[in-house]
């Protein structure tokens, strides 16, 4: 076994990871506050990624992707106050259909405003050359790892991590487990439960923006497009997997998945041509055989 | 001031469910009262309409006023009415369950400053030690009292002026219920609190308060005060003991005597 391409394999499934647990943590962050499966998370990758790529017309692609994530969090708000909010309280199938209806609206409306071509980041045409961010790609003793990977690292790891502490520590974290648990209780405490709400939507709505941008850009092309959509599916494997309704569980479960779709890439796919693809469905599958509340799922409480 | 006056309140749920038909009261700035009543009559109901709470439920104010401190307050939203001053403990027992003990005061002082939560938070873990031990505890695993502890700690940890504490007794052991009633005497008597006391357990009610509503099938049938009330020979009978003898339909038929609407 080659020891540099292990380790290369590692960082790779790490950098993925990163991705998938940042995207699967705004995810269960917007289960956990308003009950609802977002079934649109892809689409808010799509929209995250096309706001990042209109503001790398204007600006380099790492000022264009700090600048897209406050547009990605007021389009969360939006969506949740326009959207969402109404329907909170109504029957579940109701909520579904309705996320389901809002990932096809948002679908339709991003075709119209950026029309079916594939963009390039920070070109208007993806035969023009795409204004790159830094390059941060190294070569150490055998171990390669391309510049994606590197800001994959640096910017998504770190982010999910901080998003898990804040979860844990700070004030909102604490008001938005309060209200995730009874909207009812926490209003009678004078907590602003919509305003919590909103901004876990809006939050989620930032960390799809981070995933899509980065994985529009490793989907093909350069830049984003509708293949997107498909690979934004990733999120419910590594949501169920984490527990569903735990941000912490969704960010270790994302780096897990990552890893092993590495490996499989590695070892697997020239045995079984596409099982890279299948592999996260199938751990799923047997996880929740021997686990069914995920690896770190909230066991419920009972006074007996 | 921290008074609080309802008239002739009508509320519906689901747009057909009249639940309140037509009930006044008043609580003036730091008396205790005691609303009064079987399951059904309507006392949560109004919990939810003083807190705000009504559209939670799928409810709404048909007819009537509310005022809280001079201000009307019937259609006012949550936080709305706790900003006036005015926290409710629903009834359920409505704590953070997945939370720890010290999370949970501290969603509840999440408008204080940290000096003065800090503050706060010293003074419910010594009113309370039992608390204090177990503040790393998730407060689903606290005993039925604790939890009751927690709840008043988290309200005061909102600076109320009113509370409105929906039965507290519930579930609790006489000797339990006889403790929650003294710290809520207490913490009235210490921060001039205003306090309307929802409960079916007249006894431990009557002790801490100074005036008595008593409510049947979402109207006031009785006011008075805690004396007259006890002094009542219907409402000692209905509250206190009036065993009836003779099994379901004997028991139905004195019911229907002693309706009092």
């Amino acid at each position: 076994m080659d020891f540099a391409l292990v380790v290369q394999t590692i960082l790779n499934g790490l950098a993925n990871g990163a991705l998938y647990a940042v995207i699967a943590a705004g995810f269960v962050l917007v289960y956990r506050a308003t009950s609802v499966v977002n079934f649109a998370i892809a689409e808010f990758m799509l929209i995250g990624a096309y706001l990042t790529y209109t503001m790398s017309l204007f600006f380099p692609l790492l000022v264009a992707l700090l600048l897209a994530l406050p547009l990605a969090f007021a389009f969360g708000v939006l969506v949740e106050r326009g959207f969402v909010r109404p329907l909170l309280g109504r029957n579940v199938v109701a909520v579904i259909m309705a996320t389901i209806g809002l990932a096809a609206t948002l679908d339709g409306t991003a075709l119209i405003l950026w029309g079916p071509d594939q963009k390039a980041m920070g070109a208007a045409d993806i035969s023009q050359l795409p204004k790159e961010m830094p390059n941060l790609a190294f070569s150490m003793g055998g171990v390669f790892l391309s510049s994606k990977a590197v800001w994959s690292l640096i910017l998504a790891l770190p982010l999910a991590i901080l998003l898990v502490t804040l979860l844990k520590y700070s004030r909102y974290g604490v008001l938005l487990r309060a209200v995730s648990e009874s909207e009812t209780a926490a209003l009678a405490m004078g907590i602003n439960a919509p305003r919590v709400v909103a901004v876990a939507w809006g939050i989620s709505a930032m960390m799809a923006a981070i995933g899509g941008a980065f994985l529009a850009g490793a989907a093909g092309g350069g830049g984003p497009g509708h293949h997107l959509v498909l690979l934004g599916l990733i999120v419910f494997p590594v949501a169920i997997l984490g527990g569903f309704d735990s941000v912490p569980g969704a960010v270790v479960a994302g780096l897990l998945i990552g890893l092993v779709e590495a490996f499989s890439q590695l070892y697997l796919e020239s045995l079984l041509p596409g099982i890279t693809q299948a592999i996260p469905f199938l751990i799923v599958l047997l996880v929740l055989l021997f686990r069914p509340y995920g690896l770190f799922g909230q066991h419920r409480i009972e006074r007996v | 001031m921290a008074e609080i006056n309802v008239e002739n309140l009508k509320v519906v749920y689901r747009g057909v469910i009249l639940a309140l038909q037509g009930v006044s009261m008043r609580a003036a700035t730091g008396e205790a009262i005691a609303l009064l009543g079987p399951n059904g009559a309507g006392k949560s109901t109004l919990v939810r309409a003083m807190s705000g709470l009504l559209p939670q439920y799928d409810g709404r104010v048909l007819d009537g006023k509310i005022v809280i401190n001079g201000q009307e307050a019937n259609h006012l939203p949550a936080l709305k009415v706790a900003s006036l001053g005015l926290t409710a403990i629903l009834e359920g027992r409505p704590i953070f369950r997945y939370l720890t003990v010290t999370e949970n005061l501290r969603a509840a002082a999440h408008k204080l400053s940290s000096q003065r939560q800090k503050e706060l938070t010293d003074e419910i873990f010594t009113r309370f030690p039992r608390l204090y031990e177990r503040r790393f505890e998730q407060g689903g695993y606290l005993s039925g009292g604790e939890q009751q502890m927690l709840l008043l700690g988290m309200a005061l940890l909102t600076e109320p002026k009113i509370l409105v504490v929906d039965e507290p007794s519930l579930g609790l052991s006489p000797k339990l219920t006889e403790e929650v009633m003294r710290v809520l005497n207490e913490l009235r008597r210490d921060k001039g609190l205003t306090l309307v006391l929802v409960e079916q357990n007249a006894r431990a009610a009557f002790s801490i308060v100074e005036r008595v509503y008593v409510m049947e099938q979402g109207r006031v049938v009785f006011e008075g005060t805690a004396q007259e009330a006890q002094a009542d020979a219907d409402v000692m009978e209905f509250y206190l003991g009036g065993a009836v003898a003779g099994g379901f339909s004997e028991a139905k038929r004195y019911r229907r005597r002693k309706r009092w609407v």
